[in-house]
């Protein structure tokens, strides 16, 4: 304890306390603007490298028992810059045209995926209960308190030598040797650097190298605040370091330093300051309880809403992008009226057999696991309508979904509403909850939605779910937030196969929703937005407007599905359902699968649910073969590979947005096209468009 | 009686540097007017700040008599502004026709959500007749349904003209049209656009390196060079004064920045 009382002995006590976190967010978003503005690539898999690294030293000097220098240099002296040079010769080095969303969305897979193979690799598993060890051995036990203000434990003392020594050493490599001068020169303007003769890929590999090294040096650094080492509380430092990046328009590598260690006082300031004002004011409680994840929130819609200048920064505008190359044609619809029937036909006939033989020949348990697909593709089409239709990425559909789940029970449960009438209200509200969330980066769109929608994401999952009047406050702690089953007339949805045929036909109404929609005048408008932004506007079409539509809808559509999810388990289930790392597995589903489609959502919602049990535990082998006995050894395969799958399967994203299902079937009308050309022509073969096949042919 | 068109006093600096040095630019209704000058002359940043892509740092711009300044680049664009853009602007997979739909249904502003679920967001008959009316004028009408990424540059550069038409536009603001044109195709084009200008009656205002095409297209032309007005007049005037010589050929501490 020290004897300095009072405000001042508080505040400079917060201040010190703060510049541990401090120095490491700064570490973070350093690494995070350096991969930004070198190759262009929002790198939202900067926590998984974290962690990686993290988890890579636990094993190495926990498990195994080497000592701490090897396992620190295994972990991020080569481990770390080793994933970053993968990484960029390996994916980002291919998708350099593409745009700065394409790569975000990439990034988004690798996050998903690369904890689960280092996992898989490594037979690690998260740990639970226990604080990782630090850098220094009794890191957490050894106090020093130079100012007599604040003990600072070893642990923490090291972290901030460590970090500066790490920023010391940026700075040296910037300022005095060829490669970083060459950096600062990409930093300046890749294209003048590329025109001057210097190879800019070789730039990129570098800074790729050294900012994973320094994601995973702030993994190591971080991972002794957390008692638990998972993937989804490295992910949240992401937030974080986006939190201190944008207080330098992303761009400002001595400002995002200045955004972390100021964004770690702050947090250590209203940690300490914030109590005091709780008991008057108790709906800060949450807030209080939370402020890791709540103040970045608050700092980044404030910069987006309060400071004009970060809209600004987009109208600086390349002076040589009259010299770009065109951007690639997509794969363009080149079916003919006739395949395109025989597509439909086939596609229903399948879907009616599979839920024939569901509804008369399941047991509970794929009953159960079918509508959850079916539930899970209507909350899918939230993502074709926002990601598919607008272009944009949100990250917050599971947040959209549990205002959904949350709604129905507040209204359903606590107030006795009908659930049937409260989940079309709960929709209303999470509409209305998108609309005021994409205010502020309406006019911004591509990245910055992707980083607000995260934000908000974690608010709400941290923050806004502890609200009495959001998440059921002690009520639900005690009794769960249950959701009753309705009944309508002489139909009891409380059977599970009732429920089905609900389930089945919300979601028929919505996907009519969404195709009458990108049909129509809102979805014409959208695609022109997305197809030339200046272009759309030349014409009189406020994009602003559109994506507030598009954003609401979306988020109704998400709620919808997340109020069905929430009575067909007769519980909200927040944390499995609709935590923040199942919105981005959702997006990463849609996008491999295909979110232009109906198709793909359908698809995406069947590989949510289906995918584990049938083909993961070889389930399907086992029907095959006609026994379960026969199934070959090596099932049942981890569940990790879902994971890692369908995470790759958003590389794809970048040259062939339509997703996998469009691109081979694409693929495959265009084999039977050129297979028809050879052939003696087909009389009068109705086509979609003309000049389309000769084109593709030729 | 006051012009279509009046810029007045515009001024815009880019950290320091002086772009545009209160130029005044004036265009009546009907009539055809050039803005020309060597690069870096600033030509492209007056366009940006009569559309509103750029805000100038002074200076007024009204449109048909009302202070326009203040408007988002939509809001202008549906005041009539219309324009096409030096490095083709169209919007991927869709087809030529579509491109004039939206327009056409973005300036009867009918498009609400619920008629979309309703499903009378899709394309009605007379909206497509007016849309192939304009196609044809252009001759456009064999291309109708193909999608755009199958067309030429100089066809691309008609359906932005095509486009900007569907918003049935007061002034037509063409950025560089003969850029990746060649002579014949320049040629085709000035003469369409000739044809569609006398029967809609709009105005044009051409930025154009191209001093031939200009020449031949415009009665009146303005000449910037480092963002100064330097000359200003009918045409063929214009292109002889000695300073505009000057600025285009002369010394070369003065060519292109």
């Amino acid at each position: 304890m020290t004897l300095a009382t009072g405000v001042g002995a508080d505040f400079l006590r917060a201040l010190l306390q703060g510049t541990p976190p401090g120095t490491v967010y700064a570490l973070v978003a350093l690494g995070f603007v350096l991969t930004y503005k070198t190759s262009g690539v929002f790198n939202l898999a900067f926590g998984a490298q974290a962690y990686v690294s993290a988890a890579m030293y636990y094993k190495a000097h926990t498990e195994w028992g080497w000592s701490i220098i090897p396992a620190l240099v295994l972990s991020v002296f080569v481990l770390a810059p080793a994933i970053g040079l993968t990484l960029e010769r390996l994916v980002f080095r291919y998708l350099r045209t593409g745009t700065s969303v394409a790569k975000l969305v990439v990034t988004i897979g690798i996050s998903l995926a690369l904890p689960n193979i280092f996992e898989l690799i490594t037979n690690f598993k998260g740990v639970v209960g226990q604080t990782p060890a630090g850098i220094v051995p009794n890191g957490s036990g050894v106090f020093y308190d130079p100012f007599g203000v604040y003990p600072f434990s070893r642990d923490e003392l090291t972290t901030i030598g460590v970090a500066v020594i790490a920023m010391l050493c940026l700075a040296a490599l910037f300022r005095f040797t060829a490669i970083g001068l060459q950096m600062r020169a990409v930093v300046e303007s890749p294209r003048m650097t590329e025109l001057n003769g210097i190879r800019s890929d070789r730039v990129s590999a570098v800074s790729w190298a050294l900012s994973s090294t320094f994601a995973g040096l702030a993994g190591v650094l971080i991972a002794p605040r957390f008692n638990t080492l998972a993937a989804p509380d490295f992910f949240n430092l992401v937030v974080v370091a986006i939190a201190a990046a944008i207080l330098g328009r992303l761009v400002s590598l001595p400002r995002a330093l200045a955004g972390g260690l100021g964004l770690g006082m702050v947090i250590a300031l209203l940690g300490t300051f914030l109590p005091r004002w709780v008991d008057s004011n108790p709906w800060l409680r949450p807030f209080q309880e939370n402020l890791t994840p709540a103040v970045p929130f608050v700092v980044l819609f404030g910069v987006l809403v309060l400071w004009p200048a970060i809209r600004r920064s987009r109208e600086v505008s390349d002076p040589l992008s009259g010299v770009d190359p065109p951007i690639s044609s997509l794969a363009l619809a080149t079916r003919s009226a006739r395949s395109h029937l025989i597509g439909r036909v086939f596609t229903v006939g399948v879907l009616g057999t599979v839920a024939t033989i569901v509804y008369f020949r399941a047991d509970a348990s794929w009953m159960f696991l079918v509508t959850q697909a079916v539930i899970m593709a209507t909350i899918y089409l939230s993502v074709t309508m926002i990601t598919g239709l607008a272009g944009q990425i949100s990250l917050c559909q599971g947040t959209f979904a549990a205002i959904g789940g949350f709604g129905v029970y507040q209204l359903a449960t606590l107030h006795g509403m009908s659930v049937l009438v409260a989940a079309p209200i709960a929709a209303v509200i999470a509409a209305a909850v998108g609309a005021v969330l994409s205010l502020p980066v309406l006019r911004l769109g591509g990245i910055w939605t992707a980083v607000a929608t995260l934000a908000f994401a974690f608010f709400f999952d941290a923050v806004a779910i502890k609200f009495s009047w959001v998440g059921g406050g002690n009520t639900s702690l005690m009794q769960g937030t249950r959701v009753p089953r309705p009944v309508l007339g002489p139909w009891d949805f409380a059977d599970d196969r009732a429920f089905l045929v609900l389930a089945v036909v919300v979601f028929i109404i919505v996907s009519i929703v969404v195709v009458q929609i990108r049909g129509g005048t809102i979805g014409r408008t959208l695609r022109a937005i997305r197809g030339s932004e200046v272009a759309a506007q030349s014409i009189g079409i406020s994009p602003a407007r559109a994506r507030v539509v598009a954003f609401a809808v979306s988020a109704a559509i998400a709620a919808l599905g997340g109020a069905l999810l929430s009575i067909h388990q007769k519980n909200v289930n927040y944390g499995s359902n609709f935590s923040p790392v199942s919105s981005l597995f959702w997006l990463v589903l849609v996008v491999s699968l295909g979110a232009r489609t109906i198709e793909g959502a359908a698809l995406a919602g069947a590989a949510f649910s289906i995918f584990d049990p049938l083909i993961l535990r070889g389930t399907i082998f086992g029907w095959i073969l006609r026994s379960p006995k026969r199934v070959p050894g090596f099932f049942p395969i981890s569940p990790k590979w879902r994971l890692i799958l369908f995470g790759l399967g958003t590389l794809q994203f970048a040259r062939h947005p339509e997703g996998a299902v469009e691109f081979w079937r694409g693929r495959t009308s265009r084999w039977l096209a050129a297979r028809q050309q050879s052939a003696p022509p087909a009389p009068d073969e109705p086509t979609e468009s003309i000049g389309v096949d000769g084109a593709v042919t030729s | 009686m006051t012009a279509l068109l009046e810029a007045r006093g515009i001024r815009k600096s880019f950290a320091g540097v002086m772009a545009l040095h209160f130029v005044d630019i004036d265009v009546d209704a009907g009539e055809t007017v050039g803005l020309i000058g060597p690069n870096g002359a600033g030509k492209t940043t007056f366009f940006n700040c009569v559309l509103g892509i750029l805000r100038s740092d002074s200076g007024v711009v009204r449109f048909d008599g009302r202070d326009i300044s203040g408007l988002r680049v939509h809001e202008r664009a549906r005041c009539g502004i219309g324009r096409t853009f030096q490095r083709i602007e169209l919007f991927a997979e869709s087809t030529v026709r579509e491109h004039l739909l939206i327009a056409e249904r973005t300036r009867h502003g009918t498009g609400r959500l619920w008629k979309d679920l309703l499903g009378m967001g899709r394309p009605h008959n007379d909206e497509i007749a007016r849309c192939d009316e304009v196609l044809e004028l252009l001759g456009l009408g064999a291309v109708a349904e193909a999608p755009i990424e199958h067309l030429s540059l100089g066809q691309g550069r008609l359906v932005e003209v095509g486009r900007a038409l569907m918003t049935d536009p007061k002034l037509l603001l063409l950025d560089e049209p003969s850029s990746g044109l060649d002579r014949k195709e320049t040629a085709d084009l000035a003469a369409t656009l000739r044809k569609v200008q006398s029967e809609k009656g709009f105005a044009i205002l051409l930025v154009e390196h191209d001093v031939e095409f200009v020449a031949g297209f415009t009665e009146r032309s303005y000449v910037l060079d480092f963002g100064t007005m330097i000359a200003q007049g009918p045409t063929r005037e214009v292109l002889r004064d000695p300073i505009v010589r000057e600025a285009y050929l002369g010394v070369p501490a003065t060519e292109g920045t």
